[in-house]
């Protein structure tokens, strides 16, 4: 495998919105491509090989959906994370169905678009075979469902557990309340209330509580990461 | 006006259909009867001349010339030969008997059926009766004529005729008349919703269809389209309610944005003022982005596009998807979340958005709920359908205020300074709405019991 980890095809039309891309993402270290119509992204897309490929559903020329199709077709494997202002449950649907990786609907916030971009382009890499996942002195049993800290047992309910799983899954990285509504209770919706919170709250109390150092930390205004000290 | 519109309507053009099918198959009905009628009176009339013709000739070849006179006047004496015609001549056309005084000019010699006006037999007439008449020469030269005067026979088939013709205009007028004024009927009711469509766009929907209490198809009509645009005045009104409480509760963190950033832009720049400014900045942008995106996916269910894709759900795994979504809210907040009920409840809808409606069932529960109370989600087939209820024991809601809470936005008075923009029970209504399902409130005794009553799954 050749692919740059960092290299990334934003495809948005328009200008602003492109430039602010670009610039943020370039300073958080990616190598970044504009395309500015559906043409230029069919060409860039076939001509290199990118970690991601983000993308508009409404291009001047051609449908962001009909693109994606194209460079599935043409056999080009990079994740796709469709950027789109038509935010329904439906759109969103149609466009995963049509071969999206990811959903986010405009506007959001940068570090929301850093944390899905980070975990498409930890998704394209080869999945992780252990059964046992270990960050510091956390270790989750893949296969029992159980997790432990120190060698002590944590108990959990399941969704507890699918929680800590999804979180360790993204060791170091941004998580955001969507995606954990997303990957843990299969909601494509905002309940717009802090549910989320209390319910990692209670995740934290459990996992963290009484231990040397805590793990699971609070990024302000987008989610949370888990991550060990040092 | 309306009688221009009444001759263009459709309704007269197929009564002009009907007419014109009907009075063809009646005039040839009629055409019919007055045919075989005159035809059945004329051969009746020919039989009799053709038998009394018949008789005499058998008279004269028996007993000759003189036998046949003889006949001929007996004949004439009885009572029934008023209408009849004799006459018989020898070779140099003397009359030798006979009613006739002579042999008629217009008829010639030979044999065989003839009609002429006699004015013989009544010398003041100057049209004489119509007469039909049989001829007949013997081999030696004399002739007789035998017949009847048909006048009679004649105005009897005119009277049929006559009375055929004049049933038949008669018939064509009374339908004419009958179309016309149903016609008019029609398209004066049609006219008065259309008088009232039209007052409608340019006024405004106060206006109703009038009734004519005559519980006709028409006065259903015209209810259906009042109830229509009851319904529409009562969304129009909403849609008024709403734009003012978006409009609300958009400006309120949009001037707290606008004052803020007015104040830093005429100030001088300090980081960490400025920092914070923009952070509460973001905040209140999202804010502003939720609400929107609420209305508009409020306003998406609405739109009833999303049938399309129910399928059969369990209410029950639902329910406890979602009470354990909120049990550690429910935790903190000291409420004891229960579920309860059958273990499959089986509806035919939308996963998320019933997901969605629970949520919000259950999270006002929490909220307004008894501090340290409890909250039961229950899910259960019951003989009215599939149902699933959130109870509280909290303050509850007055029993006046129950239609109030589904309207967008609304928040009772003393829950307003709550978190929560007012959206939920709207989303709850329109979620309902989408499912044909049916919301109750319920006085808990204490508190509140929303239940939601699905039909089930092919029922």
């Amino acid at each position: 495998m050749t692919r740059d980890r960092r290299h990334i095809l934003v495809v948005e039309d328009d200008p602003e919105t492109a430039g602010q891309l670009v610039e943020q993402l370039t300073t958080s270290g990616y190598q970044v491509d504009l395309a500015g119509t559906g043409s230029e992204a069919l060409r860039r897309g076939a001509a290199s090989e990118y970690a991601v490929i983000t993308i508009d559903r409404m291009l001047p020329d051609i449908d962001g959906i009909t693109v994606m199709r194209q460079l599935r077709d043409d056999g080009i494997a990079a994740p796709f994370l469709i950027i789109s202002a038509l935010g329904e449950v439906d759109e969103r649907v149609r466009g995963l169905r049509a071969g999206g990786d990811d959903y986010l609907v405009k506007p959001f916030s940068f570090v929301e678009l850093l944390a899905r971009l980070e975990a498409l382009g930890r998704r394209s890499d080869a999945a992780v075979k252990e059964t046992i996942l270990r960050v510091g002195d956390l270790a989750i049993d893949l296969i029992s469902r159980t997790a432990s800290r120190r060698g002590k047992d944590i108990p959990l309910f399941p969704r507890e557990f699918q929680l800590l799983e999804y979180l360790v899954r993204n060791e170091s990285r941004v998580v955001s309340r969507a995606m954990l509504l997303q990957h843990v209770w299969d909601l494509h919706f905002d309940p717009s209330t802090n549910i989320i919170d209390v319910y990692v709250g209670r995740v934290r109390r459990k996992v963290d509580g009484q231990q040397a150092y805590p793990l699971i930390h609070t990024v302000r205004g987008v989610g949370y990461c888990l991550r060990a000290p040092g | 006006m309306l009688l221009a519109k009444t001759l263009t309507s459709s309704t007269f053009k197929l009564a002009l259909i009907a007419i014109g099918t009907f009075g063809l198959i009646v005039s040839a009905i009629l055409g019919y009867v007055y045919l075989s009628t005159s035809a059945y009176v004329r051969n009746r009339s020919d039989r009799l001349i053709m038998t009394e013709c018949l008789i005499l000739r058998d008279d004269y070849q028996r007993s000759g010339r003189d036998g046949l006179i003889d006949a001929i006047r007996r004949r004439m004496t009885y009572r029934s030969a008023g209408d009849r015609v004799y006459l018989l001549v020898d070779p140099s056309m003397a009359a030798l008997a006979g009613n006739l005084k002579e042999w008629p000019p217009a008829v010639g010699a030979g044999s065989g059926w003839t009609e002429f006006r006699a004015a013989g037999t009544s010398p003041d007439a100057t049209n004489g009766p119509l007469l039909r008449v049989m001829l007949e020469t013997f081999p030696s030269g004399d002739r007789l004529l035998v017949g009847r005067d048909i006048s009679d026979l004649d105005s009897f088939t005119a009277q049929i005729r006559t009375a055929v013709i004049s049933g038949l205009a008669l018939i064509f007028v009374l339908a004419a008349v009958a179309s016309i004024l149903v016609t008019r009927r029609t398209v004066g009711r049609i006219e008065s919703i259309n008088a009232t469509s039209r007052a409608i766009m340019r006024s405004g929907l106060d206006q109703r269809i009038p009734l004519r209490g005559s519980n006709d198809e028409w006065d259903r009509v015209a209810e259906n389209l009042n109830l229509m645009l009851d319904r529409i005045e009562t969304l129009m009104a909403e849609v008024k309610q709403v734009s003012d409480n978006v409009a609300h509760d958009l400006r309120t963190p949009l001037t707290r944005m606008r004052g803020r950033l007015e104040k830093a832009y005429h100030g001088q720049r300090v980081a960490d003022d400025d920092q914070s400014l923009i952070g509460d900045t973001i905040v209140d942008l999202d804010a502003v982005l939720r609400i929107f995106s609420s209305i508009t996916r409020i306003a998406q269910i609405e739109t009833q596009a999303r049938k399309g894709a129910f399928r059969t759900v369990n209410l029950a795994e639902i329910a406890s998807e979602v009470v354990e979504l909120y049990d550690a809210a429910a935790e903190q907040d000291g409420t004891r979340l229960t579920v309860v009920g059958d273990s499959e409840v089986l509806v035919t809808g939308d996963r998320d958005l019933i997901f969605d409606a629970i949520s919000n069932l259950v999270d006002n529960a929490i909220k307004h709920g008894r501090h340290g109370g409890q909250v039961v989600v229950a899910s259960e087939n019951s003989d009215g359908g599939a149902v699933v209820s959130i109870s509280d024991d909290g303050s509850g809601i007055p029993a006046e205020q129950h239609v109030q809470v589904f309207k967008r936005f609304y928040r009772l008075e003393h829950s307003r300074y709550t978190a929560g923009n007012g959206l939920g029970l709207s989303l709850v209504a329109a979620v309902a709405n989408l499912h044909d399902a049916r919301i109750e409130l319920l006085d808990n005794a204490p508190g509140l019991k929303v239940s939601v009553w699905f039909s089930s799954p092919s029922a």
